[in-house]
């Protein structure tokens, strides 16, 4: 078990110098100059040049990757092209939004997309399995800024319940602080639910059905197991395997829809951070923030690995 | 462990670790947040609350350009001069300025009562300190203003002299209203200017200075008492909390629900007649500082052809793009100055008429013929290229493209993102360029950055090396007589249409949308850069009732 552990964290350590490279080279082969968005009009060849000695940019690519590597091995993701400030002060200050709202729509997610897709499975063929096919298929079709600007407009401003955009009312305190915590989530948070349940729901209803069919359901249930139990502690027990392995690939797309989420709601996570980035082609903070999510991502493969083997023996070979 | 052991409380653990991320990010946000002012969060009226589209990049307003960073820095910091409401430089931390030595000598006098919100007294040093820190640093945009200066003289603490190796007439225009003036007591400690973030602990002589920055959030600024261009008995807005909303769209319904009471980014065209119901949005119409337009790269062998830009205005129809386009919401042009500066526009020129049939002549008497019988004149394919994050522009694309098929010529609309532009307009890379100028804030300045051949740096993306126009515009750059200036910028103004040098297209109206329910009084000046959020109009604003 050890040795597999050790495996796949050293794959995982090499996947995230592979996004650390990639990152870095494919941002400086995007179009644009990131001197030429600090001074719009009037901007002398030597003011431009003194911009890319601040930057770093001056020197060749090569060195550039080099240095940057040698500041990572030392925990320093670089300064700000534009804030001037550390990288990682910046991230950190908006990284827990969006721990908060990817985690949470990860949960939540998993909460309701489990039973949704053991009833289903169930209920085959019925009216309850074919409006979970219908929300499934119609929610993965779903465009998350579509879906979170219908809620902005309907549920924020035409019905008033939620608030259009924050995180959460600062002036608030103690209980009023957290209930406006809540408060302000709740959309964002519906909003990658909505589009990321239905993944779940289908392919467990896909793995129970299988599940259901073989041979030693059969024979719990002519032992007499109620139905029920054979359901929730059999049947899933073995159908949650794949699911398992979709949580982690699911949550790489929960954090890509999280920039789109957190732009459309104002919501201050890393992902509107890139948003912004991008559009100030600030290097070092797009690195940074792309190496943090990374490093989420494949973190969170990880523990779903570690969690699939501890679950089926089988993999450890 | 096998698959015996799994249990829900997997699951309860990572519901756990949701709710301890939540209880984090809820005691890391609003612990040390401060009072927001008298009305707190409850919105009441001595808290103006603005919807700004992002976050402060840069806090130090020696580097900073960015049009929303400028909307907070430009309130707590002075600048010598500033632009009211009909696009004129009237005095702001300067009572105003003089020419000497035949306009090699710029003379400011301050007013005696500008003070930092410390305490300490505004001075010609510290005029003098943010204009040799721009020049040493080479900062931001200002610095291709202070091109020119060789010196700066502060004979006694309210009087600043900058002297010129040239005369150059808008130079104290240009720099007055330009250059923000720093505390030189506060900055002179940070070091290397390039590299202050100016992020907190900040002083400020504007009317208002900021007080917390909570990035993703909001910026909140306190009224500052000793800001002498606040009414009689102060400005009544103790506090302004500018909140992020990244989306306009989003920044609208804030408005609506009261989140909001100004929306800091003007209401986009299509979003116009949308406010027109709501009995308690104001639309505020001010003017522009910048235009759009369609600009030729005369290094093409075809576009170097007067005729062939004049050809190519004739398929350019104006009104129509207004009408349909704009929804009405523009101001046609027809000479390179916008009409918002009225001493300068030279209202005898007369547009080119919207003609594709006399286009296809005019380049037919010029050589241009369609030997192949396509319809379309042989090697006249031109790209236009356009950022496609503008919609006005990339449909003006489109429209120009099918009106000059008509006239035989073949355009190719290639509407790229923003940075992918910016990249194509800087190094030349382009036959025809559609794209909007943001600000210009005097016609001179304007002229020299985008005609003269001799100004590196500037935007001169017809990439014209025109010896008459450049003698016209060095001409006119050293003439400090104000009429002859305004007479010789018109001549100007005359060749560029002659030369057909670029298609105005229009001067889009600019309405910024506010809750005039709960708030009056503003004093906006034109542009979105300016608009209603300078440090002056927002001392001018009231509570209503």
């Amino acid at each position: 078990m050890v040795e597999f552990i050790v495996r796949r964290s050293m794959r995982a350590i090499l996947t995230i110098w592979i996004a650390i490279t990639v990152t870095f080279f494919l941002l400086r082969l995007l179009p644009g100059d990131p001197t030429l968005l600090v001074v719009e009009g009037d901007m002398t060849p030597e003011m431009q040049q003194a911009l890319r000695e601040q930057y770093g940019l001056d020197k060749p690519m090569l060195t550039q990757y080099w240095l940057y590597l040698v500041e990572l091995v030392q925990g320093n993701l670089g300064t700000s092209f534009r804030q001037l400030q550390p990288v990682t002060e910046i991230i950190l200050s908006r990284l827990p939004w969006t721990l908060l709202l990817a985690g949470s729509a990860f949960v939540l997610t998993i909460l309701l997309g489990i039973p949704l897709g053991v009833y289903a499975a169930a209920h085959r063929g019925k009216r309850v399995d074919r409006i979970v096919q219908m929300f499934g298929i119609t929610g993965h079709a779903l465009f998350v800024p579509s879906i979170a600007i219908l809620l902005l407009v309907v549920a924020g401003s035409m019905l008033g319940w939620f608030p259009i955009g924050g995180a959460i009312d600062p002036d608030t305190r103690g209980l009023a602080a957290y209930f406006s915590l809540f408060h302000h989530l709740a959309l964002p948070l519906f909003s990658l639910v909505i589009v990321q349940l239905g993944p779940y729901a289908l392919t467990l209803r896909t793995n129970m059905l299988e599940v259901l069919g073989e041979d030693y359901i059969k024979s719990a249930r002519g032992r007499g197991l109620s139905p029920q139990r054979t359901l929730w502690r059999h049947a899933l027990r073995n159908a949650i395997l794949p699911a398992l392995t979709l949580m982690g690939l699911q949550l790489g797309t929960l954090v890509g829809g999280a920039v789109l989420t957190e732009t459309v709601f104002a919501y201050p996570g890393v992902g509107r951070l890139i948003y912004e980035a991008v559009g100030q082609l600030d290097y070092p903070l797009l690195q940074g923030a792309f190496i943090m999510l990374a490093i989420t991502v494949v973190v969170a493969n990880l523990i779903t690995d570690v969690l699939s083997m501890l679950l089926n023996p089988r993999i450890r070979t | 462990m096998n698959s015996r052991n799994f249990r829900p409380r997997h699951l309860r653990g990572a519901v756990v670790a949701t709710a301890v991320a939540a209880l984090l990010a809820g005691c890391g946000l609003n612990e040390g947040n401060g009072d927001s002012g008298a009305s707190g969060g409850g919105g009441g009226s001595t808290t103006l609350r603005i919807g700004t589209t992002t976050d402060v990049a840069n806090f130090n307003p020696l580097q900073s350009l960015s049009k929303t960073d400028s909307w907070i820095l430009n309130a707590m910091y002075p600048h010598l001069l500033r632009i009211d409401g009909d696009a004129k430089k009237v005095p702001d931390l300067a009572t105003g300025y003089t020419y000497e030595n035949d306009g090699k000598r710029a003379v400011f006098t301050l007013r005696e009562d500008f003070v930092w919100s410390d305490g300490t007294p505004v001075t010609s040093a510290d005029v003098k300190y943010s204009a040799e820190t721009i020049m040493k640093y080479k900062l931001g945009n200002v610095a291709a203003k202070l091109t020119w200066v060789e010196s700066i003289e502060t004979p006694d603490a309210k009087t600043v002299a900058f002297n010129l190796s040239q005369a150059y007439a808008p130079f104290a225009e240009g720099v007055g209203f330009w250059m923000a003036v720093v505390p030189k007591h506060v900055f002179e400690k940070a070091g290397d200017i390039s590299k202050f973030a100016n992020d907190s602990g900040w002083v400020g002589a504007g009317a208002y200075i900021l007080e917390s920055a909570t990035p993703g959030q909001r910026y909140v600024m306190k009224r500052n008492d000793k800001y002498p261009h606040a009414p009689a008995g102060g400005a009544k807005v103790e506090t302004v909390e500018y909140r992020v909303y990244p989306d306009v769209n989003t920044m609208q319904l804030a408005l609506r629900n009261g989140d909001i009471d100004l929306m800091g980014t003007p209401v986009p065209a299509s979003a116009v007649s949308s406010f027109a119901n709501d009995s308690k949005i104001k639309l505020q119409e001010v003017g522009s500082l910048g235009f759009a337009h369609i600009t030729y790269n005369v290094t093409n062998k075809h576009l170097a052809k007067p005729e062939v830009r004049r050809a190519l205005s004739m398929v350019v129809n104006t009104d129509s793009i207004i009408k349909t386009v704009l929804q009405g919401e523009a101001q046609p042009m027809v000479g390179p100055i916008s009409p918002t500066f009225t001493d300068y526009d030279n209202t005898e020129l007369k547009a080119y008429p919207f003609d594709p049939a006399g286009a296809r002549k005019l380049l037919e008497d010029s050589g241009y013929a369609d030997k192949n019988g396509d319809g379309m004149l042989d090697d006249l394919d031109l790209e236009m290229v356009c950022d496609q994050s503008n919609p006005n522009l990339t449909r003006v694309a489109q429209v120009v493209r099918e009106e000059a098929a008509k006239a035989g010529i073949k355009l190719t609309a290639a509407c790229v993102e923003r940075n992918t532009f910016l990249s194509r307009t800087k190094s030349g890379d382009y036959d025809i360029d559609v794209s909007q100028w943001a600000v210009f804030d005097n016609p001179m300045d304007q002229l020299r950055s985008t005609y003269l051949s001799s100004n590196p740096g500037g935007i001169n993306y017809n990439l014209v090396k025109d010896d008459k126009l450049d003698k016209l515009i060095n001409d006119t750059a050293g003439t400090t007589d104000p009429e002859q200036f305004k007479t010789k910028i018109k001549e100007i103004d005359a060749y560029v249409h002659d030369q057909a040098l670029l298609t105005p297209l229009y001067v889009e109206k600019i309405r910024f949308a506010y809750n005039a329910g709960k708030f009056t009084g503003f004093a906006p000046s034109p542009s979105d850069l300016l608009g209603m959020v300078t440090g002056y109009s927002l001392a001018q604003v009231k509570p209503v009732g």
